[in-house]
């Protein structure tokens, strides 16, 4: 997949458990699990800023685009 | 007289025995012919342990009801409510491991039909749709 979840390294970087960051977010653990392998289907825009409000960053930071390789 | 009173008894043993999940083999038993089936499997790109949890909150939030689960062998049970199609199904769901990720086995097995009218691919195309649904965070 071109679209890659950086949730985990955002996760690391705030010193914040994906237990806390589902609480804070409103979003059960296991959605944002399969978030963060990059297995969903879609992301809606106010989940991506519940998140980006809870982790204090910007949406560049959890997502990054990489080009496939051919 | 006796085959009425037969039927009748078997209609009662399976609905007292539906919700146990010791019964799957019985109801899904293809030659079980009182009970019609319908069995369908979908590859996911996510690990069986994960769908194993996103399966049982797609159906806490459905409306079919959760009856058992066993984490040990990755196996869900659940039940479709009865309609006027029908006197409800029990629906078996099993998880194996695939190279990436997971493959979901279903198995829905109405309680005492030859025919199930639909209902059971229905209950398959339901579940799928409210997995894929889900799959939007």
């Amino acid at each position: 997949m071109a679209i890659i979840v950086n949730l985990d390294i955002m996760l690391a970087k705030r010193k914040m458990k994906l237990k806390d960051l589902s609480e804070a977010v409103g979003v059960s653990t296991v959605n944002l699990s399969i978030l963060k392998q990059s297995k969903v289907k879609a992301i809606r825009f106010s989940t991506l800023n519940s998140i980006c409000e809870v982790l204090d960053c910007q949406p560049g930071d959890i997502l990054e685009y990489v080009a496939n390789e051919i | 007289m006796l085959l009425p009173i037969s039927l009748l008894a078997l209609f009662i043993f399976n609905l007292l025995v539906r919700k146990s999940v010791h019964f799957k083999a019985y109801f899904t038993s293809p030659y079980n012919i009182f009970t019609s089936k319908v069995r369908s499997e979908i590859s996911f790109s996510i690990s069986n342990e994960l769908m194993f949890d996103k399966v049982i909150e797609v159906l806490s939030e459905s409306q079919f009801t959760l009856v058992n689960e066993n984490r040990e062998n990755l196996s869900l049970f659940a039940t479709a409510k009865i309609s006027w199609l029908s006197w409800g199904e029990n629906l078996y769901i099993h998880f194996e491991d695939q190279k990436e990720g997971s493959i979901l086995k279903f198995c829905s097995a109405s309680l005492f039909q030859i025919y199930s009218w639909g209902k059971n691919q229905r209950n398959f195309q339901t579940l799928i749709e409210e997995i894929e649904e889900s799959l939007t965070v």
